[in-house]
């Protein structure tokens, strides 16, 4: 291996080893909350709404789940990294290193992607013990739940950088993050609801996520999926430039 | 960068230098005024001044923490903040302040400080295993850094500095607050390795220390060099018997000096 390729295996190393040695709150955690999910609005409420578009209720919630799991976890892994560093001062030691800034960024960027993708991957697995979910477009599932993941991941990489205390990267989670996802139809059909919230959710960038995983495994969608994924894909782009600028240009990391 | 030095590939290959080094932070306020120095290879140079003089600064700038607004540094002939991979490089930092990372084992700080660094694996263990022996952290490499005492912290971070073998190290107060036995544990590892032919930068805000330590000094205040050369031409330069009281002289304290409170009191 070369100097840079040692170095960049070992920026992106420190962020799995960070999550993996808080693995209950980190993997265990999210995992049990998408257990409950699948419980409560799967096996309780399941049963009295019956099929949603021709598809089992808690089959049309799964996708959305697994997406929510990827996003939320990508999200929250790099922005406390991030900020947790920023406090302890611990990220010193990595910008004062000979790496660049894409290396830092993609390193910082790809621990939030592992600990989505591995939560994601298990809620998959725990989910198809328990329902029969299909895969009926993987090629459209395989990019899809890679640019939710990479997008989020740049956006706990934004949030993590601007923040300056845990209440930031809170309020964005808490107050941002979770309605939105919430209100772009992880539990519903957007059709289901009345004029005007209708026509607000397509306003709601997580609705076209959702709907392109929702695709993916059950191959039904509400938006277009081409155009669908060519919006995920210029705005991972876009927010993956604005954090390549922040880190080049240092801003609220280096004095 | 506006404002910043071109500079030519025909500067001397100095371990560092420093050339018209301006800092102005966002708030306005100007913690470098267009400082130079250099500091020749092999050298223990010392910065001394009061708090807020600018030290930190100086050294963020020349690690990478923190981003000129003016001015030019090179570290043994390359560019510290254009294309720095070079120079980062070339030196290894001891913060002032302890800034290791909670999650860490004593063992995970080393290893990965060494892999940013781009050491490979087997010459990081052998590394990590040479340091934590000189520094006396062997029993602790498993600990999670936040159960260490203040002065097992220092060491790590003096170890932590080193692990890549830098040529130029620099020691932001490396001292503080620690007792008298660390103290000078650390003082001759500092003597040692500069006798092994590293150069060192040291700040410190004890004067025995630097005068102990330092080939040459530099006072440093309000964000500029005022005064640079030995402990004996630094209090010629001021006209006073020490080091201490050239400092004093700087800082505007001259009532504070030893011979001045031995006479009043006799």
């Amino acid at each position: 291996m070369s100097a840079a390729q040692i170095r960049f295996a070992t920026l992106w190393r420190r962020e799995v080893n960070r999550f993996m040695k808080i693995k209950k709150q980190t993997i265990g955690a999210p995992l049990l909350e998408t257990f409950l999910y699948i419980s409560v609005f799967g096996a309780a409420l399941g049963s009295r709404v019956g099929a949603l578009h021709g598809i089992e209720y808690v089959v049309f919630v799964v996708p959305g789940l697994i997406m929510m799991a990827f996003s939320i976890n990508s999200f929250a892994n790099n922005s406390s990294s991030i900020l947790q560093q920023k406090f302890q001062g611990a990220i010193q030691d990595q910008l004062s290193s000979p790496a660049s800034p894409l290396e830092l960024l993609l390193a910082f960027s790809l621990g939030g992607f592992m600990r989505g993708l591995l939560v994601a991957g298990l809620t998959f697995v725990a989910a198809s013990l328990l329902v029969d979910l299909p895969v009926d477009h993987i090629l459209v599932l395989v990019p899809s739940l890679f640019l939710v993941g990479f997008f989020f991941s740049q956006l706990g990489v934004l949030i993590g950088v601007r923040a300056e205390q845990f209440d930031d990267v809170a309020f964005a989670q808490t107050f941002v993050l979770q309605p939105l996802i919430f209100l772009g139809g992880v539990f519903y059909s957007a059709t289901l609801l009345p004029e005007p919230f209708e026509t607000l959710t397509h306003f709601n960038p997580i609705y076209y996520m959702i709907n392109l995983v929702r695709y993916g495994f059950v191959g039904f969608s509400e938006a277009s999926i081409a155009l669908s994924l060519l919006a995920l894909f210029a705005a991972t782009a876009v927010l993956f430039a604005v954090n390549l600028r922040l880190f080049a240009r240092g801003y609220k990391l280096r004095a | 960068m506006s404002g910043r030095l071109a500079f030519s590939a025909a500067v001397g290959e100095s371990a560092l230098k420093i050339e018209e080094l301006a800092k102005r932070y966002p708030t306005g306020v100007e913690a470098l005024r267009g400082v130079s120095l250099a500091i020749e290879p092999g050298e223990l140079f010392g910065l001394l001044g009061p708090n807020g003089a600018g030290k930190s600064t100086l050294i963020h700038c020349a690690t990478g923490l923190a981003q000129p607004t003016g001015g030019g540094i090179r570290v043994f002939g390359h560019d510290a903040i254009g294309a720095y991979g070079e120079a980062r490089q070339a030196v290894g930092l001891a913060p002032q302040e302890p800034n290791l990372d909670w999650f860490l084992t004593v063992e995970e700080t080393l290893d990965y400080h060494a892999g940013y660094f781009g050491m490979p694996k087997r010459e990081r263990r052998e590394r990590t295993r040479e340091l934590l022996e000189t520094f006396s952290l062997t029993e602790k490499a498993d600990e999670r850094t936040r159960t260490l005492s203040g002065g097992m912290k220092r060491r790590l971070i003096l170890a932590r500095a080193m692990m890549h073998r830098p040529r130029l190290l620099i020691l932001d107060e490396p001292t503080a607050g620690v007792d008298v036995e660390l103290r000078l544990e650390l003082w001759h590892y500092v003597q040692r390795i500069n006798q092994e032919g590293t150069t060192i930068l040291l700040t410190t805000h004890y004067i025995e220390e630097a005068e102990q330590l330092c080939d040459r000094i530099a006072f440093i205040a309000e964000g500029r060099i005022v005064g640079e050369g030995t402990s004996a031409e630094l209090a010629a330069r001021y006209g006073v018997a020490s080091l201490e009281d050239a400092y004093l002289a700087l800082v505007g304290r001259k009532e504070l000096s030893r011979s001045h409170i031995e006479v009043t009191a006799s």
